[in-house]
């Protein structure tokens, strides 16, 4: 697992410590450059990448002209992707780890 | 505090406007904002909650200039004095407490007000008891706006301030009235105290760097107002089908309160404002400090079964969950503010990817920069498994504490 997640060329910490204090970029544009959706950045990426990549451009379409868009504590979800995502039995599974009812022998 | 010649902080846009006076008052810079909504053809400068804020602010400390422009788009700020409620400045003589009337046209949930009054509380000379009342008090989350519910920033956020030696003990939220958002989603008419006495010095450096353990068990609240009390089971029942499965233990509690009649200027008959219902989940980890929240309320046009809203907020919950880190999105800019306001010394905390990749977030680092604090380092939390979709930011404080206070 390590080992793919090293070759994750987007979402490295380093760059978006970078890209955070870039003031030329706005904080979506330097969002978009970290994620490596920004141009020729568009290398294999893993499936659950792409997920973020779909939710997050659905997201920005919906809202438009955001420069008029308010300040939202909680984020805006799109309800039938988390209901598709979470309905799936494997997902759930997969979150069990982080509950107190995980299997720990076979986890660690 | 701010010389002869004070420097403004230069900043433009409506985004993260409380964040940034709250900045501003905790550090003294003042601050210049323009361009506030300077491009919509409708509603351009300020919005009624924030002109709101603004005169919180007023009534909080002592010495604070604001001056809006005509048109309201810029704005500049000299912070005063966060004195908290003193007798007889701001607050009326015969109580201890600053009343806060919002006006009806307020679209935020309470929390908006709530979140920065509370960083600034710890700050303040004297304690800060505030009541907000009027017909713009929404306790309930907000659909159009996405705020907090009150319950959520009781049980999710408040909690937190303990780990900067900021004891939630002697922090107390009274909801007197409850409201849902009134027609068009503005105004409701609740009413709210807040008695924050925990005043500090300094907050204590924050080390949250370990793993964020495991969800031991699931409280929420579920709220009606103004509707049949059975939809509040039918929210619970559609919640704990979805988190049955992960966690025995979740116990949602039910709150049934009648609409709160608000009058109408001019007029002496009353109507009923503020009619709905949301559900607010809260998930506590085995790891000391850790919580994680979701809020889901009916939107104020209606038209949503109360299922729907149960599993939305048990999807919600889970989706936070699987973000990971110690500290959830909603609650990280309070966090991350207070380990900047600490002392001079590097706290960690340890979040998720997405929950640090939000534009709430770099725009909340950005801010703290232009007020004089130091930049935040982030690296990976590659130490287990779990570590590879974690990141760990180092915040270095910058020991700026309490003015009012000389002893700890």
């Amino acid at each position: 697992a390590k080992a793919l997640h090293g070759k994750r060329r987007p979402f490295r910490a380093v760059d978006l410590a970078r890209f955070m204090y870039d003031t030329t970029l706005t904080p979506k544009e330097a969002l978009l450059k970290w994620r490596g959706e920004d141009d020729q950045e568009d290398e294999e990426m893993e499936e659950d990448i792409e997920q973020d990549d779909e939710t997050f451009f659905k997201r920005s379409g919906k809202e438009g002209d955001d420069d008029l868009r308010e300040d939202r504590t909680i984020p805006r979800f799109d309800y039938e992707d988390l209901a598709a995502k979470w309905s799936n039995e494997d997902a759930v599974e997969a979150l069990r780890n982080r509950f107190a009812t995980a299997n720990l022998l076979d986890e660690e | 505090m701010s010389g002869a010649k004070p420097e403004f902080v230069r900043l433009t846009g409506h985004r993260a406007f409380t964040q940034r006076l709250v900045l501003s008052t905790l550090t003294g810079r003042p601050v210049h904002i323009s361009k506030i909504r300077s491009g919509s053809p409708t509603h351009p400068g300020l919005a009624p909650h924030e002109v709101s804020f603004l005169r919180l602010l007023e009534s909080v400390t002592n010495g604070s200039v604001i001056d809006v422009s005509y048109s309201g788009t810029t704005i500049t700020y000299q912070p005063g004095l966060i004195t908290g409620t003193v007798p007889g400045v701001g607050a009326s003589l015969a109580s201890d407490l600053i009343e806060h009337v919002l006006p009806a046209a307020c679209t935020r949930s309470i929390t908006y007000f709530l979140v920065p009054l509370a960083l600034l509380a710890p700050f303040a000379k004297a304690h800060m008891n505030v009541r907000f009342s009027g017909p713009g008090v929404i306790t309930s989350g907000t659909s159009l706006t996405g705020d907090l519910s009150i319950d959520t920033f009781r049980t999710a956020v408040l909690p937190l301030y303990g780990l900067f030696g900021i004891p939630p003990a002697r922090i107390e939220l009274r909801v007197l009235a409850r409201s849902c958002p009134g027609p068009g989603g503005k105004g409701g008419g609740g009413v709210v105290e807040l008695r924050f006495a925990s005043q500090v010095r300094l907050p204590k450096t924050l080390h949250l760097n370990r793993r964020p353990g495991r969800i031991r068990r699931i409280r929420g609240v579920a709220y009606c107002t103004g509707v049949s009390a059975s939809h509040n089971n039918r929210m619970i029942m559609a919640a704990r089908a979805v988190l049955n499965r992960l966690v025995s233990d979740v116990h949602v509690a039910a709150q049934y309160d009648p609409a709160p009649l608000v009058g109408d200027k001019g007029s002496a008959q009353k109507k009923k404002i503020g009619i709905g219902f949301g559900l607010s989940l809260v998930a506590e980890s085995s790891a000391d400090g850790v919580i994680y929240a979701a809020d889901e309320v009916a939107p104020p046009e209606g038209g949503v079964v109360p299922e729907d809203i149960g599993t939305r907020c048990a999807y919600q919950l889970l989706e936070v969950i699987a973000q990971g880190g110690c500290v959830t999105a909603a609650a990280a800019p309070t966090v991350l503010t207070l380990m900047a306001m600490g002392s001079e010394d590097v706290g960690r905390l340890r979040l998720g990817r997405d929950v640090l990749g939000r534009e709430e977030i770099i725009g909340c680092a950005r801010d703290l920069k232009a007020f004089g604090a130091s930049s935040w380092g982030i690296r990976d939390a590659g130490d287990d498994e779990d570590g590879a979709s974690e990141l760990i930011v180092s915040v270095k404080g910058t020991g700026v504490g309490n003015i009012g206070r000389k002893v700890a």
